[in-house]
Parts: C-alpha cells; structure tokens; sequence
C-alpha cells in the first residue's frame, strides 16, 4: 500500500481546497468520464482503449467504476448533473434507461467505424462494443460428459453440483428464460421453470449471489453454472479447471452497448470514445488475453480462445427481446424470492 | 470550541440538561448531509409507483400487506438478536480473560480482536466460503474427528451466516467492553469475593452490572452492524435467505421500485432504532434497579 | 485465599472453553486469507499448492498494481479526514447528553445513531439526489461528507459509553479545587475516555475503508475507491491480490501498534 508522505498530505489538502473553492468542477475541453464495469473491463479500457483515445485525439479519460445497475441507478439519482459522460451496459439495465430517457440519441454517420459493424448493432441510442454469449460452464475433471441442454442442469448428476442464480443480472435472467423454454414455458408463462425451480433449490449445491459463484466455483462447492465465456475464458487462462458448453438449443448471445448519457459534457469526445471502442485495431486487442472479450466488428479474426469461430456465428445464437422481459422481471424477482426462500 | 468543551466538564458533572452548545455542531452536519436525503427517502416512500407519477400509500400497503415482507422483517431483527447474543457469549469470557492477562498478553489479544477488521468485507466472504463449504475446513476437521459421517451444510445457512456474523463483528462488542471494563472498579470484584460470594455469582452481581454500560454500545453496534451487513448476508447467507438489505438493493437498482425500497429502507431503520431504543432502556433500568 | 469450589472450577472452565473459541473464531478466516495470499497459483484458492511471495510482488508493484495504490491512498485520505472531523464533532455530542435523563436526550441520542442504521445504500442514492438538485457534482469533499455522516455513530456510541462509567464525584471534587470547566475536561475527562474515543475512532476508520455504497454514489470517476476496486477483481478475476492487501494492512497495524507501544512506553517513563 502507499506510504502517506508529508508532500502527498499537501498535495491532498491543496486538493480539498481546490474542490471547495470549485464545486462545478471545471472539465478540460479534451476529456471525457466515462462508466466502466469494475475487473477485466476496467482493465482493459484503462490499459487498451484510454491510450489509443489518447494518441489519436489527444482525449484523457477517466473511469467511474460501476455495475450496470449502479451506473443507471447513479444517473437517475443525479438528475440534470450527469456524474459521467459515457455508460456501458447489458440489456436489462439498457432497456430500462431507456425507457427513464437516460440517453442522448446516437447518430451513426459520427462514427468512422460503423460500416465495419453488423447491422441492427448499432441503435438510435446506443453502439455495441462487444458480444457476450451464455451458456453452461462445467468441470471437466469431476464430469467427463458435460451437460447437454438446460433441462440436464435440473437433472441428477448435475442438479446436485450446481450453482443457481436468479433474476437480478442479465446472464441469469436469460438463462432461467431460456430453462422455461426447455420445460414448455415462454417469456409469458414462466410457470414451468419456476415448478423446476422450487424443486432443485432444495437439491442444488448452492443458490448464491452471483458475486460468490467464482469464489464457490473455485473452492469445488459447485461444479456447474450458467455464465459467459468471457468469465470462462479468464479463470481458464488463470489456471482454473472449467470449460464451456453450449446448450442444444443454442448458446445465448447479447450485446454489451455504449451509450452517451442525456446532458453529458463531452458529447463529441464521446463519439470518439465510442468510434475508438469498436474499432478493428481496439476489438482485436480486447479479444486477447487476459480481456477475452468477443469482438463485433467484421475486420476482425478470431482468437481461437473464444469458445466461437466467427462474428456471423452470433446470428445463429438465441437473442431475447427486453423491451418485454423488462415489465415483467420485477414480478419474477418477486416471486423467485418468494418460493426460493426457506 | 474551547468554551463549549469547557461546558462539556461541567454539563458531565451536573447533568440536567441537554447542552444544545455542544450537540449543535453534529446536529447541524446531520441536518445537512443526513436529513436532507432522510427526507428525499421519505418523499418517495409516498409515491404509489416505481415511475413515480402518482402520489399514494400503495408502496406502504404493498409492503405491509404482504406476509413474506413482515416474514423479512422478522428474519432481518431475529439475524440481529442472534448475533448480539453470539458475540455477547463469546466477548464476555474473552474480556474477562483479557482483564486477568498481563500487559503482554494483552496486547496479543488486542492484535487478535483487531484482526478481523483488518480484513475487507470482500476477501472475509471468500474465506467464509473456505471455511463452510460442504468439504470446507470445518467439515474436514468434523469428519476428521469422526463427529459426523456427511458433510454438514453450513454455507447459504442461517447458523453459518450468524458464525460468519460474529466473528465480523465481534470487536464492535468487544472494543466498547473492553474499554468500560478497565475502567471497572477492582475493588469490587474483591470485595465480593473476599465476602464469599462465588465467581458466578460476582460475575453476575459485580461485573455484569458494572459493565452493562459497554455491553449496551456494544450491543447497539453490533445489532446494527449485522442488521445491514448487505455483502456477507447476500455472499455467505445466499440468495435462500432473503433481508431487508438484499430486498432494498434489488429494489433499487435492479427493478428500480425506488418507493418501494424507501419503505425498506425506513422500515429498516425504524425497527433497528426501536430495538436500540429498548437496549438502551434496559441499561437505564438496570442501573436504576 | 478461598478454597476452590464446584462452581468456581466450572467457572473456569466455561470462560476458559468460550474464550478460546472466541479466538479461534476471530483468528480463523484471518489465518486462511493470510496463507492464501502467499500462494504461487494464479486465483484465489485454499488451500494453496505452494508458498511464494510472488502476489505481494505484484501489490507492490508501482506500474502494474497503479490504480489499486491510486484507490488505496484515496480510501485512506477519505477514512482519516472524516475519522478525525467525525470524532471531534462526536465527542461533544456525547458530551451534550451524557448523564441526562431526559426524553429530548434520548431522541438525540437515537437521531444520532441512525446513519448507522439506514442501509449505506439507500442513504448514498438519497444523498446523491439532494445534492444534485442542488447542482453539486460527486466530488471527494461530498464523500468525504457522506462517509462522516456514516461512521460518527461509531465514535458517539462509544464515547457515551466511557462517559456513562465515569465517576462524577471526580469532576465535582476537580470543580471544588477552582479548576476552571475546560481545564477540568482536558486533564481528568479526556485522559479517562481517551480510550473509549480511540476505539470509535479505529472503528470508525475501519469501517469507511470498507464502506462499497456511499463510495459508489458520490464518488466521481477520479476518486476510485479500494473496496469498489477489490469487489471487481473478487468477481472478475478472483485476484490473489486482494489477499496480498489484507495481509499488508494486518503487517502496517502490527507495526503501528509496536510503535505507538514504544512511544507510550517512553512517555510513560520520562514523566515517571
């Protein structure tokens, strides 16, 4: 940890100061804040996208660090004064800032890059920067035949060694949608799943936070669990035994999207904050160790640690539709808490 | 400023009145940066839905209403008992202890009580999850010793979350304990024993109520603390058991049902308060009696 | 001395048997984080599969390990700035209704304590409101703020707890001997609750540093936080560093604690 020294005790009351004497902080025209999940991604923004911004248009950046939810919690909160320029988020929260008119429309003829991009990802209001794909992740070393489908995970051997999540992030709410499928059910008639539910919550290994489920995963509590490959990919590449399965019925994709936040500052900085992201140079790097993350634009080759082959491979994977899981989730929350608890 | 601490000496010595001087300049922050958004919370609790466009009792009814949220409160005050109860078990032999070690000793064991603070919330829930898990060390050390035949389940348990509750709050309870505890009066505890009343008798008699005063701060933190302890009721507890914590987070940056998670948020609040009011009570009571 | 009877053995023997394993519960989850912080594998694992200093390497690292050493000292600045701002305005509350019976001390009593109740959560995203419709932006003086408001309690609570215990009889005779109110506080008051203060303080302290939902809402994208930081490494990445963290902090207070021992110790023989 850093020593505190006299000069830095200086250095922190001149800055107290300063900010008293300054509450509308006064930004430097080439800057832009923008949110960014906290872990991997942060790193991989601070360490990839930053300097590239940097170099090309002389823009510095900072990063506030926040889940989804957060970031669009922290914007509806400040009202009027946005905390930062730029969110990054999955569908759920996405659709749900929509909806509260959070974002600033986009206009895709700003971006120099958006040619390289399939159509439909980029929206009226938002860019995407990179694709998640959902499936099962399993060890290898305690089942030499994996999982087949979503219906297996509810069956013995797996139900027992497997780590539930519920509806509070985007991963698992598509997931759980996609197991309602599996046993008959829909996006409206989720009745089946939560049947399945009730019956293997008293079977399962664990039904934790989602935060505890490496943690639980690492420690052999669980051995099964529904996540992306991106999380797979990382703890592979650390060492850890786990594999990716998709299921018969096709893997899950969705998009991670950035969008400029209603009022924000820097609006232009913006758009070259988002043109840089997607970029064929930038999404080339992020998809390498130890970021992982698959890219979106069509320049682009494939690392072969990616558990997919192709961009256009995405088109094929099942993609879901918040603007109806949305009104309906607060009711699925509910009710899984409901049924789930002891 | 040294006017009012000069006020301080003489308001603690004849003690009538509440010396507003001296409260003034933490009522006076509170009032801004602590009951402004108290009210902000308390507006919104008045709003009947989560887009909050109409004014209503709805989220207030909603809530109270509905048995599995009154079902909530009562889990999220019985989690706060428990732990006050585990770590009061615990925290007393480990002062009294501590009382009867020497200097030396003394500062070992107050290295030790300081020690799980040391360790963020974040890394403890992982070493929780070493400790619980079905081929944890708990159950490889009961097994080992042959005191049970299948791994127990304590992760995502009740049992295992207070266990987990009382060693992260453990030196809430014994920092106040043990600073009232040195300030006791030795004599006393002679005196009762050198007129021949048993050690679980003085205890009871001598050191219990003397100490009360500490055990009530203790106490109050304590059942504060575990009340609100979002990150290890939601890692260690799991998503089974469901508190008032995890609700109010869910509701308001999952759903964002923010009048609903205000009248969490303020059900939380009031029904800790009441608890530390009647703990507070108790230590009048005591003393009076 | 008394003989030992039946009861007084037992005695003995519960507090002796519930004393230790009070310490095996403190000490426990301690030892496994510590030991895990000194393996050579490359995630969060227990128990290890071999001992090395490698991630401690890495924590100290000023390249690599930048924007947690960025995000320690602003934890630290943010915890030590409303720690002592907390304290000071704590203690004269304490003092403000120490030994008063009334109803009005009571409320006050309670009012103060309630940040310490209402979920960090709910209380960050309230105050982030109230600010903004003022038009203040997140800043590192509004955490600063938001975290006092948050931590105080602990050092009120304990202060009026060493104030409850202290003997009146004592500032009474002090007043009698024409010692003026302030002298009467510096020299007999504040030594006898010093240690109730100190206490508060390191409770108050700790539990900022540790503080994730204040820091997420009225932090600004320049003042990233150390707990906000290890959560994303914990959930991403399963981080050996973050252990790495939790064993430099137990090492920096053992060596505070020998130092402030040393100190004492030497203050306490020249005024002898």
């Amino acid at each position: 940890m850093t020593t505190i020294s006299r000069r830095d005790l200086l250095v922190g009351a001149g800055a107290l100061g300063l900010a008293a004497s300054l509450p509308l902080s006064a930004r430097a025209a080439g800057s832009l804040t923008a949110a960014i999940y906290p872990g991997t991604w942060e790193e991989a923004y601070r360490g990839v996208v930053a300097p590239a911004l940097k170099k090309s248009a002389n823009i510095d950046m900072a990063f506030d660090s926040l889940f989804a939810v957060d970031q669009v919690a922290k914007v509806r909160a400040a009202r009027g004064v946005p905390p930062f320029d730029c969110f990054v988020l999955d569908p759920g929260p996405a659709a749900a800032a929509m909806q509260a008119g959070l974002f600033e429309p986009v206009d895709a003829k700003k971006l120099t890059n958006a040619a390289k991009v399939p159509d439909g990802l980029i929206t009226s209001h938002g860019v995407t920067c990179n694709a998640q794909v959902v499936g099962i992740a399993y060890n290898p070393k305690k089942f030499p035949t994996p999982p087949k489908s979503w219906a297996d995970l509810f069956k013995s051997p797996y139900v027992e060694r497997l780590g539930l999540t519920g509806f509070q992030t985007t991963f698992g709410t598509v997931s759980i949608i996609e197991m309602a499928k599996a046993f008959g059910g829909s996006i409206e008639n989720m009745e089946p799943i939560f049947a399945e539910l009730k019956k293997a919550v008293a079977k399962a290994a664990a039904v934790a936070a989602p935060a505890a489920m490496p943690g639980l995963y690492q420690q052999g509590q669980i051995d099964i669990m529904y996540t992306n490959t991106n999380t797979v990919a990382i703890l592979k590449g650390r060492g850890v035994d786990i594999e990716f399965v998709k299921p018969e019925s096709g893997a899950i994709t969705f998009q991670t999207t950035l969008h400029i936040v209603k009022g924000a500052d820097n609006v232009e900085n913006a758009y070259k904050y988002m043109d840089t992201a997607i970029s064929a140079e930038i999404q080339g790097a992020l998809q390498q160790q130890p970021y992982n993350m698959i890219p979106i634009n069509k320049d682009v080759k494939l690392v072969d640690t990616l558990d997919i082959k192709s961009v256009d491979e995405l088109t094929k994977m099942v993609t879901h539709d918040w603007t109806k899981i949305n009104p309906v989730r607060a009711a699925w929350i509910e009710r899984f808490n409901k049924e789930i608890t002891k | 400023m040294a006017a009012g601490v000069a006020a301080a000496a003489g308001g603690s010595a004849s003690g009538e009145r509440v010396d507003w001087r001296l409260a003034a300049p933490l009522g006076l922050t509170y009032l801004v940066f602590f009951a402004a958004p108290f009210a902000i919370l308390l507006g919104i609790s008045f709003y009947a839905d989560a887009e909050q466009t109409r004014l209503g009792l709805d989220s207030w009814t909603k809530f109270y209403g509905d048995g599995f949220y009154l079902k909530v409160i009562f889990d999220t005050l019985k989690l706060g008992v428990f732990a006050v109860a585990a770590t009061t078990l615990l925290a007393y032999p480990l002062a009294l202890v501590f009382r009867a070690s020497g200097p030396k000793l003394q500062r070992v064991l107050i290295f030790v009580i300081l020690m799980p603070l040391l360790t963020s919330v974040v890394i403890r829930t992982f070493a929780w999850i070493v400790i619980l898990a079905r081929e944890g060390v708990v159950n490889q050390t009961l097994m080992g010793l042959g005191l049970t035949a299948a791994p127990l389940n304590l992760l995502q348990t009740e049992l295992g979350l207070v266990i987990a509750l009382t060693q992260i709050e453990m030196p809430l309870m014994l920092l106040p304990l043990l600073t009232i505890m040195n300030q006791m009066d030795q004599n006393l505890v002679d005196a009762s024993r050198a007129l021949g009343a048993s050690k679980w008798r003085t205890f009871f008699k001598v050191v219990l109520p003397l100490t009360l005063p500490g055990w009530i701060a203790g106490a109050t933190l304590v059942f504060a603390s575990a009340t609100t302890a979002f990150i290890s009721q939601s890692v260690i507890g799991g998503a089974r058991l469901v508190y008032l914590p995890a609700l109010i987070w869910q509701q308001s940056t999952v759903v964002y049902n923010w009048p609903f998670a205000a009248v969490a948020s303020l059900t939380l609040l009031f029904t800790v308060l009441a608890g530390i009011m009647a703990l507070g009570w108790l230590g009048r009571f005591a003393r009076t009696h | 001395m008394q003989r030992s009877t039946f009861g007084d053995v037992t005695y003995n023997w519960v507090i002796g048997l519930l004393a230790g394993l009070g310490i095996l519960i403190l000490v426990a989850p301690v030892i496994i984080v510590i030991t895990t912080s000194f393996t050579t594998s490359q995630t969060l694992r227990f128990p290890p599969p071999d001992l090395s200093l490698r991630w401690y390497r890495e924590l100290l690292d000023p390249v690599r390990s930048a924007p947690i050493h960025t995000a320690a000292w602003n934890s630290v600045w943010v915890a030590f700035v409303a720690t002592i701002a907390g304290a000071v305005l704590s203690v004269l509350a304490a003092l403000a209704i120490t030994r008063v019976n009334r109803p009005s001390a009571r409320l006050l009593e309670a009012s103060f304590l309630s940040p310490l109740i209402l979920p960090s959560l709910s209380y960050g995203l309230a105050a982030l409101m109230f600010f903004s419709v003022l038009g203040i932006r997140p800043s590192l003086n509004l955490l600063i703020a938001g975290h006092l408001v948050v931590i105080a309690p602990f050092v009120f609570r304990t202060t009026l707890a060493s104030l409850t215990q202290l003997d009146p009889a004592l500032l009474e005779a002090s007043a009698n001997l024409g010692a003026s109110r302030f002298y009467g506080f510096r020299r007999i008051t504040l030594p006898l609750i010093a240690p109730g203060i100190a206490a508060g303080c390191f409770l108050a302290f700790i539990s900022s540093m540790d503080n994730v939902p204040v820091s997420l809402f009225l932090s600004n994208a320049r003042t990233g936080m150390l707990p906000i930081r290890m959560w994303g490494m914990m959930e991403s990445t399963l981080d050996v560093r973050i252990a790495a963290i939790a064993g430099v902090l137990i090492l920096a207070t053992l060596l505070l604690m020998i130092v402030m021992d040393r100190l004492t110790g030497l203050t306490k023989r020249m005024s002898a």
